[in-house]
């Protein structure tokens, strides 16, 4: 685990500068040097005044079980959300208005987040969990092109993460 | 698994979920990946067929899901279904709304979307905390 500075949140110049046993805190990009941070060290996020540091995990825990019947449910309902995104989309694209546009296109996000809520409760809550690697894994399999390039990328990376 | 409509969203929450773990190049891919999933074309694009599948999901799907997810305890589910209840109600009176006034409603008016839990508000300022679900103004984006 490294740390990780919120920029927004920090004040700058002071206590984590000081107390970082190998000069990570110190750059001129705002951010911590995650290859000299020392793993799991913590000193700076205990220091930082404003709160403004924390460590980024690494490794994460496979979520809970899931209800079968429940998580194809909240799929149904992605896919639904989908459709309304598309839909909104499709609206905007042939509004004679821009209002009517500018609605369209308000709904069409709004939708496209439902949507992803919808996936992260029907199991696909991160890369680095079963659900995502079977789902790559299928994709791999059955698609081709680039699509199956970027599925097997990612296949590669979810997995080592574990 | 999702057939391929829902791949895209499914996508792109890994992608913010990587994001969020700072591995930016695995929240590149994702979202690459999402973008290569445009999925079926939609019915009819008019926003009377949009307002009903939004009235369905309010009717019909929350309330079944609401009692799906309290009968397995599923905390997670619960939540989305609140906020997506929400949300989704929102929307259906934001397009009634528009359906009354037309264009006027949004004149001199700025369109905001919560990025936390898509929340649609309308208005000059984005609301300090979104009234769904909680998150700061800066959590909102604006409508081009
Ligand atoms: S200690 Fe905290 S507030 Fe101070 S410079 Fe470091 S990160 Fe910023
Ligand atoms: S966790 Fe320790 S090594 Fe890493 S930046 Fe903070 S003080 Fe430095």
């Amino acid at each position: 685990m490294y740390a990780s500075r919120n920029i927004r949140l920090c004040n700058k110049d002071c206590v984590c500068l000081f107390v970082c046993p190998t000069g990570a805190t110190d750059t001129e990009t705002g951010q911590i040097d995650r290859l000299t941070c020392v793993d799991g060290c913590r000193i700076c996020v205990d220091a930082c005044p404003s709160h403004a540091i924390h460590l980024v995990v690494e490794h994460y825990p496979e979520p809970g079980p899931k209800s079968p019947s429940l998580t194809e449910a909240m799929i149904a309902l992605c896919e639904r959300k989908s459709e309304q995104e598309r839909t909104a989309i499709a609206i905007a694209d042939v509004a004679s208005t821009a209002g009517a546009a500018r609605l369209a296109r308000a709904l069409a996000r709004s939708a496209r987040i439902l949507a992803e809520d919808c996936a992260r409760e029907a199991g696909y809550m991160i890369p680095q969990c079963d659900a995502t690697r079977e789902l790559l894994g299928r994709i791999a399999t059955d698609q081709d092109g680039e699509i199956r390039a970027f599925a097997e990328q990612l296949r590669g990376v979810t997995a080592l993460k574990r | 698994m999702p057939d391929t409509t829902g791949l895209s969203a499914v996508f792109s929450n890994l992608s913010k979920a990587a994001d969020k773990q700072q591995l930016f190049d695995t929240a590149e891919r994702f979202s690459k990946l999402s973008t290569l999933f445009p999925g079926a074309g939609p019915g009819e694009p008019t926003i009377e067929s949009l307002r009903a599948e939004v009235a369905r999901d309010v009717e019909r799907d929350y309330p079944a899901l609401q009692a799906a997810g309290t009968e397995a305890s599923d905390r997670g589910v619960l939540r989305a279904v609140k906020w997506g209840e929400k949300v989704t109600t929102a929307q259906r009176a934001l397009i009634d709304r528009y359906t009354a006034k037309g264009d006027q409603l949004l004149d001199e008016k700025k369109l905001f979307v919560c990025e936390a839990c898509g929340f649609i508000f309308l208005g000059d300022e984005p609301p300090e905390i979104c009234p769904v679900c909680k998150a700061p103004s800066a959590r909102f984006s604006t409508v081009k």
